[in-house]
């Protein structure tokens, strides 16, 4: 035995006094890894409640439910997720889709408690001690579930798009449609938004399943101008649609454009048509736009025998005078009307209620009339000059150029207005060659046009010159001086839109050919005759309905943009279904 | 790495060779080939240590991926074996005798993918799933959904609302 083997022994005892490298017991913390999965965070401020973690769970352990505190809003169901965690399985699938990024998890996961419904919370709402913890289960960069590009759209290049009329818009080839609905959730937060409540995610769900027959029936269930609105639909559902959270909207309008456009005229009238009984009731609509062509499709289809009074040579109203050919083909507009006519609507054209015949003799001779006639008359500049030779009205030469009426523009045009129809004008007059200044009164975020049509307006080479106040107009030789002042925006208090104030010593000068003015335009009721409209009741320039879209005479109902505030196709289309419906309740239950 | 996969490629059919990481590479193998590489791989170029071998079903292709993670101590590097087999007869060859605890990786493969190791001992003895009789849980059409509310009754008193149908109610209820 050596010396060695005899102090070995005490060896082991010279770290007894030195700290362990084992772990002490009993275990007083046992932190979770950096990403460990723990019990869920939920940031319910940036939650929106679409409910894709619910649908994405695999064990069914969330539910949507109510909180205190939030409010159900157009972009926010106001619903938030409540997990059950005898069920989830810790999994993350919920925060790896989760549209906001709002849901997360701590590395948490050590709650003792014998009262197993404390399990089953609101993450977010309930002040738990892992809602601060930092560390825990986030989505990784560059780890996507959710598809966030849209597929792009083809269109024509702002070189080819001025030199002709036609649709710039391409429109999406099968196998991007497809596609694209591939990336829709189907949380449903759009349908709230739509003025006509589209089944926008089922309609989706068609395209992506290749269901042409069931997309066509659900557009026409909710809106009978499909291929209207799938072009120039003011789309307010993309604004709240949850994937444009993090990433790019549905293009839910080019979405239902697809569908529409893979169905021809003759194979449409033969899916919408069918034999509806007529109820021998009379209903007379005045005006073939958006509104009265809604109300006369779902009119009809409850059994209601149709005539519509339409004082031009052909049906549409604005969409077809207001609205020019690159964004909406004439014969995709022909489309959805005469599939509407169709369905047996007598329609007379040419035929002006107020002037050609009475509105009393309309409202006698019907069960109840529905009118739906629009904003047609011009609002004045109010400055000198503005009856000179030369000066123009915006929607004047929008409707003169569909009848096929030479403009004879001059070489250089100066359009007033920051909306649709002024962005139409001068991309109008830039097609036919002149050379286009925008003047508008406040700042480019102001104005009330779509931004896709500011931004082509650009595209195309309409200079703009923004917070210009239009002073006077003077005669200049051969052509027209317009004085214009530079304005400043000025702040108006919370809540109110800046006001255009105008700048001393700065005062301008533009000359131009012809001045196109498009600064809005008011309704017209002298057709309705003094009698009637002095029963009607009117809010500013507006018609009061009730929800029902009845007037205050109760055989008389009225939409579209006399009536609502948004004053676009689909709140004209929804304002018709709804009058439609409106008729048959008041006509039935008397 | 790259004069060991030159030297390995002399032998084998190899594809898609890749770096991951400055320690760890990906090839994929011939099925056939697997096992005669993997003893190559262990006994000449010290790759002496299987991390682990697990599988993922790539259904539309009607195939399952092995991968075999293998670690050499001496350079500190992995290299992960990648191998596809059919789905339909999933079926590969074992090699237990190459690393014992591969039987344990086997045996777990069987009972959650189905994929069969004949002569791997007690392949056939459960791994997790005691009593289990659906088709094996990992594999894609098994409907996890489905299983778990047939399974497991939902605690009372739960309640969910669809967002749609909430909003309408909300928001637009004269539509109802």
């Amino acid at each position: 035995m050596s010396l060695k083997d005899l102090i070995s022994p005490f060896y082991v005892w010279k770290r007894a006094f030195s700290k362990p490298y084992t772990t002490r017991k009993p275990l007083k913390e046992r932190p979770g890894a950096n990403r460990y999965r723990g019990f869920h965070k939920n940031d319910l401020e940036k939650c929106i409640g679409c409910g894709s973690c619910e649908m994405i769970c695999q064990n069914a352990a969330i539910d949507m439910v109510p909180v205190e505190g939030i409010e159900t809003q157009y972009s926010d169901s106001g619903l938030r997720p409540k997990i059950d965690y005898g069920r989830c399985c810790w999994c993350a699938l919920c925060v790896d889709i989760c549209t906001t990024g709002s849901l997360t998890m701590s590395n948490e996961y050590i709650w003792i408690n014998s009262d197993a419904d404390v399990f089953r919370f609101v993450p977010g709402n309930e002040n738990k001690t892992w809602d601060t913890v930092e560390p825990g289960y986030q989505r990784s960069e560059g780890y996507e579930l959710l598809d966030k590009a849209r597929v792009e759209m083809k269109m024509l290049s702002p070189e080819e798009s001025i030199q002709s009329f036609l649709e710039m818009v391409k429109g999406y080839a099968r196998e991007e449609a497809e596609k694209e609905a591939m990336r829709c959730v189907e949380c449903g937060l759009c349908i709230a938004t739509c003025p006509a409540h589209m089944n926008i995610p089922g309609y989706i769900k068609a395209v992506r399943e290749g269901d042409l027959a069931k997309g066509i029936e659900l557009l026409y269930e909710t809106n009978p101008l499909p291929a209207t609105c799938g072009r120039i639909c003011t789309h307010r559902c993309e604004d709240v649609c949850s994937l444009g959270v993090l990433g790019e909207p549905i293009a839910i309008r080019w979405l239902k454009r697809f569908l529409i456009d893979q169905i021809d005229q003759s194979e449409l009238k033969q899916k919408i048509i069918s034999d509806y009984p007529e109820n021998g009731k009379k209903v007379a609509i005045i005006g073939s736009g958006p509104g009265g062509l809604s109300a006369a499709y779902y009119l009809r289809k409850l059994g209601y025998r149709i005539k519509i009074f339409e004082s031009e040579e052909k049906a549409g109203g604005m969409i077809r005078y207001g609205v020019p050919e690159y964004r909406m083909p004439y014969d995709q507009l022909d489309k959805d009307i005469e599939t509407i006519l169709n369905l047996g609507i007598e329609i007379e054209y040419n035929r002006k209620v107020g002037a050609d015949l009475d509105f009393r003799k309309v409202y006698d001779d019907f069960d109840a009339v529905f009118f739906s006639t629009g904003l047609t008359v011009p609002y004045k500049l109010e400055i000198e000059g503005e009856d000179l030779n030369g000066v123009l009205d915006g929607l004047d030469i929008l409707e003169k150029f569909t009848r096929g009426i030479n403009l004879e523009l001059g070489k250089k045009v100066a359009v007033i207005g920051g909306g649709n129809v002024a962005m139409d004008a001068a991309r109008t007059a830039r097609r036919l060659g002149a050379d286009v200044t925008l003047l508008y009164r406040r700042r480019e975020e102001d104005m009330p046009a779509d931004a896709e049509e500011i931004q082509e307006s650009h595209n195309e080479g309409v200079k703009f010159i923004t917070q210009a106040i239009p002073v006077k107009l003077e005669k200049a030789g051969d052509q027209l001086k317009l004085i214009w002042n530079k304005a400043e925006m000025v702040d108006q208090g919370a809540g109110k839109r800046p006001r255009p104030v105008p700048l001393e010593d700065e005062i301008h000068e533009l000359k131009m050919d012809n001045l196109i003015s498009a600064i809005g335009q008011g309704p017209d009721y002298s057709f309705l005759g003094e009698d009637i409209s002095n029963k009607l009741k009117f809010h500013r320039y507006k018609v009061i309905t009730n929800e029902y879209g009845q007037t205050s005479l109760l055989k008389i109902f009225a939409g579209g943009d006399i009536v609502n505030s948004t004053a676009d196709a689909i709140s004209a289309i929804a304002d018709g279904h709804k009058a439609a419906k409106g008729i048959d309740y008041f006509l039935n239950r008397n | 790495m790259n004069e060991i996969m030159e030297q390995l490629k002399q032998i084998f059919k190899l594809n898609e060779f890749n770096q991951e990481r400055e320690d760890l590479y990906f090839i994929t193998a011939e099925k056939e080939q697997l096992v005669s590489l993997l003893t190559h791989l262990r006994d000449i170029h010290q790759f002496t240590s299987l991390i682990f071998l697990q599988a993922v079903d790539y259904i539309e292709d009607n195939l399952f991926q092995l991968t075999y993670m293998t670690h050499n101590y001496d350079k500190h590097i992995s290299l992960g074996i990648r191998v596809k087999i059919d789905r339909q007869a999933a079926e590969m060859s074992s090699i237990h005798h190459l690393w014992e605890h591969a039987e344990t990786f086997q045996r777990e493969l069987k009972e959650l993918f189905g994929i069969d190791f004949p002569g791997s001992p007690g392949i056939d003895s459960g791994f997790v799933l005691e009593g289990w009789e659906d088709i094996p849980p990992m594999r894609k059409d098994f409907d996890t959904v489905k299983y778990a509310e047939k399974t497991f009754f939902p605690r009372p008193g739960r309640k969910t609302h669809d967002p749609a149908e909430y909003m309408k109610n909300k928001l637009y209820p004269e539509n109802n």
